[in-house]
């Protein structure tokens, strides 16, 4: 009897040609919208700068900043260094740093030479970067001027390094196989966002039967309510795995997603099917209407895709959005998924995210099959 | 005596404090036709769905073949096909996939399945269109298949619930065709229905209900010859005063003449008919009026059953 209804469901499902656009195509649309503009965000600061003095000094430093890795320096000599000022003042420009006239002069004469930033101060953190530069340049000219006294005392080279070492080193060592980027934020939480939405069709096609008169028909069946609840359940369970593959794939075959474990993935996925389709089911019991239906599916995936870290990485959430987070299965999905993806997770390392998704699932079946009574009850008969 | 097949006893139902049924019993017979009549809201539709065990009586028994629906729902189930007054029917499946689909929530399956579903589809007439979708189809043929897929199991007792509302006639037809021939092989069918004319071409017995209560049952010759009030209709040329005859007891305007209600009805005609030709009116109609079901429900109730 379970089969009939699942065959059914499924024959239903493929002619509703709506289905694929919610749960297949909006999802990549999204996928490379978010891949496209976060992807090709540039790394590179861009600093306007305006050289006053041009002497061979001005130059040699224009050249140094030029150099440092992850900025490009930019000048723009068809406005005059006022128009320039005034475009600051004015919120067109960030900041600009102007090589005053006559600093080439005081360098050479060994007097402390100075360069001005301009900066907008509204624009704090676009600043900040070229402010570090401009410290770390300041400290390497400091640096190149001890070098030149301590070999002027009679230290070679070897001594000097080992004077201007300094007392403190920080050692990078990146424990994780794939580094955190936007294909492994987006292409997870865009899948782990979008299953979510199978909850709208669950909650239609609830209604579907209970209006047409169908679920009263069913109930002078030999059917029992586990029967169809279950019947109804295992088509979107099918529907999200084939989702969550699809998506996957996606990413792995256009933006060379890492996925890892492959069985683990499989295992996530399987869990997060049977998580939301079982929150779907509950709904599906609990509500009045299809309208109130979409209105706690859109609660439900967006405020679980915002607190369970699937637009944004967990770790740059407020505290207190975290704490909320850990409560969705948003959360367990995508951290299990992002285990396996970028730490190099096994089946070992989320069975617990695994098992909390099941659970998660088992529950909403549980309270839909207590509330099947009144659903026929409101049913069409 | 023919065996009865289903046995309902002192019905109850209220809901949310108002009373849908107050008692209701009527009794069906192996291979009969049983007409439900009664106008909408009477409880028709309540006391099928309680036979068919889609509600829960609040008292009283439902003996389906000797077994109360209340206690042996799965057993009891089996031998029941109910047809919806809804049709309900997946629309962008084919014809021949809800069957499967309603054969199989029957447990009847694989080989026996495809046979019935071709049987059925072939008593209904759509054996031609059965791989197309539900929803092409028009409004009589989707009640058509509504009624095929309450057949798949053989049931004992096939209950239907106002099947024909909005249909054209060639569906009716074939609903009525299928409802014979189920008869005429030894299914017991019950028909619910607010068309006195359908009752009365198809059903063996009748049990007219109002307001949640069987105002009278019996066969359809026993209530007609009972309680159906004997009438003589008459048109003439000036006409416009009531008319009197031998055992008139009303008379009523009726379109362009009158409807006299009579104990004597032949001798009513014999003297309206004397009466007319002595004042030298043209007559234009004068009959003898069948005896309906209608005048019967006026009889017992008060109120006409279209009110």
């Amino acid at each position: 009897m379970i089969r009939s209804i699942v065959r059914k469901e499924i024959q239903v499902l493929i002619k509703e040609k709506g289905t694929f656009f919610w749960l297949f195509l909006l999802p990549v649309l999204f996928i490379v919208m978010f891949s496209a503009i976060f992807g090709n965000t540039s790394q590179t600061v861009t600093v306007r700068y305006y050289d006053a003095d041009r002497t061979v000094a001005s130059k040699e430093l224009i050249q140094a900043l030029g150099g440092i890795k992850g900025f490009e320096l930019k000048q723009d000599d068809s406005q005059s260094l006022e128009a320039q000022i005034e475009d600051i003042r004015s919120g067109k420009l960030s900041s600009l740093v102007v090589v005053p006239a006559g600093y080439g002069g005081k360098y050479e004469s060994g007097a402390a030479a100075e360069i001005e930033l301009y900066r907008d101060a509204a624009e704090d953190t676009a600043v900040a970067p070229i402010v570090a530069m401009l410290n770390s340049v300041a400290a390497q000219y400091k640096e190149g001027n001890l070098r030149a006294i301590l070999k002027s005392l009679g230290n070679n080279d070897q001594e000097i390094a080992g004077m201007m070492q300094p007392p403190l080193q920080v050692k990078d060592i990146r424990e994780n196989a794939v580094k955190l980027s936007t294909v492994t934020q987006v292409v997870p939480g865009y899948t782990v966002m979008f299953v979510f939405f199978i909850m709208i069709t669950m909650v239609r096609n609830f209604m579907r039967d209970r209006d047409s008169g169908m679920v009263s028909r069913l109930r002078g069946t030999p059917m029992k309510s586990h029967h169809y609840l279950i019947g109804m359940w295992v088509p979107n369970i099918l529907v999200v795995i084939v989702q969550c593959t699809v998506l996957l794939l996606f990413g792995k075959l256009v933006y060379g997603l890492n996925l890892g474990d492959v069985a683990a993935v499989a295992l996530i996925i399987l869990s997060l099917a049977v998580c939301c389709t079982g929150i779907g089911l509950m709904l599906a019991m609990l509500v009045g209407g299809e309208n109130q239906g979409i209105a706690f599916v859109q609660i439900i995936t967006m405020g679980g895709a915002i607190t369970g870290g699937l637009w944004f990485p967990y770790d740059f959430l407020p505290k207190a959005v975290q704490a909320v987070g850990r409560f969705t299965p948003q959360y367990w999905a995508q951290n299990g998924l992002q285990d396996i993806m970028i730490r190099g997770g096994h089946i070992g390392s989320v069975w617990i995210n695994a098992l909390i998704l099941i659970a998660i699932g088992l529950a909403g079946f549980a309270v839909a099959r207590l509330r099947f009574n009144q659903f026929a009850g409101t049913a069409v008969n | 005596m023919s065996k009865v097949v289903l046995e309902v006893v002192q019905l109850t139902k209220q809901y949310g404090g108002k009373q849908a049924l107050g008692g209701v019993s009527f009794q069906v017979k192996e291979g009969s036709c049983f007409g439900l009549l009664g106008p909408n809201g009477a409880g028709k539709s309540t006391t099928m769905k309680i036979i068919t065990g889609i509600l829960r009586a609040d008292s009283g028994e439902a003996l389906v073949m000797g077994q109360d629906m209340m206690k042996h729902a799965d057993a009891v189930r089996h031998h029941i096909g109910y047809v919806p007054q809804e049709i309900t029917l997946y629309d962008k499946l084919s014809a021949r996939q809800n069957l499967t689909f309603f054969g199989e929530m029957y447990g009847v399956k694989g080989r026996e399945l495809k046979s019935r579903i071709e049987e059925v589809l072939g008593q209904v007439g759509l054996a031609d269109r059965a791989g197309e979708a539900v929803g092409s189809y028009s409004g009589g043929m989707k009640r058509r298949i509504n009624f095929a897929a309450a057949l798949l199991h053989h049931p004992k007792i096939v209950i239907l619930d106002e099947p024909t509302v909005g249909i054209d006639p060639q569906s009716r037809n074939h609903i009525f065709e299928m409802i014979r021939s189920l008869r005429d092989s030894g299914m017991s069918v019950i028909y619910s229905t607010h068309y006195m004319e359908e009752v009365e071409a198809l059903c063996d017995d009748i049990a007219i209900i109002d307001h949640g209560k069987v105002v009278v049952q019996g066969s359809l010759h026993e209530l007609l010859e009972q309680y159906a009030v004997k009438a003589v209709y008459v048109e003439a040329d000036r006409l416009e005063d009531e008319p009197s005859g031998a055992g008139v007891r009303s008379a009523v305007r009726s379109g362009r003449g009158w409807l006299l209600e009579t104990e004597r009805p032949l001798q009513t005609m014999q003297q309206i008919s004397g009466w007319l030709e002595e004042t030298g009116r043209t007559v234009r109609s004068l009959e003898l009026k069948r005896p309906s079901l209608e005048s019967v429900f006026l009889t017992l109730t008060g109120t006409s059953l279209r009110d």
